[in-house]
């Protein structure tokens, strides 16, 4: 009797060990969770070509309420592609693109800003336990405000019925 | 840092483990030259019947957890025994982003061989054996919420409509080592662990299963399972035989 229960003091104590030491429930940065939609400027000269064609000094701003800022990454960037977050509790969600963004000497705000309207139906798709769900958009229609002076010339899904699953592909192309 | 200690404690404890087994080895040849005497000892043969305490008061201790097992074996010779457990499990699993609740019932069936030479008189185990669980469960997730590296938009999009998903089943397999003492005239107390490999299961539509009853929580990585007892058990003896 009393070796046995000098056996299971060593027992208790692995049992406790392997019950402290559960895998960590963090979302890992590498799993593809909620996809932005990834847009490419391209030159209106040649649409059949597909010329990629830098925007300059391209400042993003969503539109919502609470107004959420300048979007992390693009105040004023000379750049030939955007990837824009898409709200998961809407439908659509509205940016401001205003290209050439700059300040004259008073202080006035020059450049031409064009405002696009993203819609989309939402499907929420399951990760995993760390990470939850993810939303994936279906039907993604952009439209463009006419302001009667738009630098976005034309916009063009690169499918039909154009889903937002993942980032690496372009959705759409914005020729200008 | 923590899996410096983890390592540390495993070490340690298997340093331990092993000195252990060494007294009981050096003991018990000492014990095999003073048994030329003449006197027979017999063991008792019977259906062994009890439940599991660690379930039990983890009912009371964890508001996340409802469960019990009961469980049973019968010795077929001087090593062998067949063994099986039934229980019922309620498990709430609760993160950043889910919110599930588990519910369902399992059965396990296996042999056990005890491999610990008992000294004169004594009845105790020492065992490994095999099992093959089975489980009916349903999953209800109450809520779940969308993960967002970008959180530009925030908040992202939650929902707590709660979704059941039930008449789902899993079947596995899992090795078990343990230890069985009599305290008192057929009292047993025993403490086992369980090592399980998932070898089917359904899982639900556009969801996993992250518990199932019986073989415990789920892994990412693979279809391991790990499990402990703390069980308690009252020897029925049928007949006493010879060693």
């Amino acid at each position: 009797m009393k070796n046995i229960k000098l056996i299971i003091i060593p027992v208790i104590v692995t049992f406790l060990t392997f019950l402290s030491c559960e895998k960590d429930d963090i979302c890992s940065e590498t799993t593809e969770t909620t996809p932005s939609l990834h847009v490419a400027f391209y030159d209106v000269n040649f649409t059949s070509t597909d010329t990629p064609k830098n925007v300059t000094r391209l400042r993003v701003t969503g539109i919502g309420d609470p107004d959420p800022g300048v979007l992390s990454g693009y105040d004023a960037i000379t750049s030939k592609e955007a990837y824009l977050p898409l709200k998961t509790t809407e439908n659509s969600t509205q940016y401001i693109l205003h290209r050439n963004y700059r300040f004259d000497d008073n202080g006035v705000v020059l450049g031409n800003p064009d405002t696009i309207t993203i819609s989309y139906v939402r499907k929420e798709i399951y990760v995993s336990r760390a990470c939850g769900y993810k939303t994936i958009f279906e039907n993604v229609v952009i439209t463009v405000e006419d302001d009667g002076d738009k630098w976005i010339q034309l916009v063009q899904a690169v499918n039909d019925n154009q889903t937002v699953e993942n980032e690496n592909d372009i959705h759409y192309k914005i020729y200008h | 840092m923590k899996m410096t200690y983890t390592i540390k404690y495993i070490i340690n404890s298997l340093a331990i483990l092993l000195v252990f087994c060494a007294t009981t080895q050096a003991q018990n040849d000492s014990i095999i030259s003073a048994k030329t005497d003449s006197i027979k000892h017999k063991e008792s043969y019977g259906l062994r019947l009890g439940g599991d305490l660690s379930k039990l008061i983890r009912s009371f201790i964890d508001d996340e957890y409802k469960g019990f097992e009961i469980n049973a074996d019968y010795r077929l010779s001087k090593k062998w025994y067949v063994a099986g457990e039934f229980g019922v499990e309620d498990k709430t699993t609760i993160n950043d982003y889910l919110n599930v609740d588990t519910k369902g019932s399992y059965f396990k069936a296996g042999v056990d061989y005890n491999a610990y030479e008992n000294w004169y008189g004594m009845e105790n185990m020492l065992y490994g054996g095999f099992r093959v669980g089975a489980s009916t469960f349903s999953q209800t997730l109450n809520s779940y919420g969308v993960y967002s590296q970008n959180q530009y938009w925030t908040p992202q999009f939650t929902s707590s409509e709660g979704k059941e998903f039930s008449g789902l089943s899993a079947i596995w397999g899992e090795f078990i080592i343990g230890i069985k003492a009599e305290v008192l005239n057929n009292l047993y107390v025993g403490l086992n662990a369980q090592f399980k490999y998932m070898m089917t299961q359904d899982q639900p539509d556009n969801f996993e299963n992250l518990y199932i009853p019986g073989f415990h929580k789920t892994y990412d990585s693979g279809g391991f399972g790990f499990g402990y007892g703390y069980s308690i058990s009252y020897l029925i003896p049928f007949y006493k035989k010879n060693k």
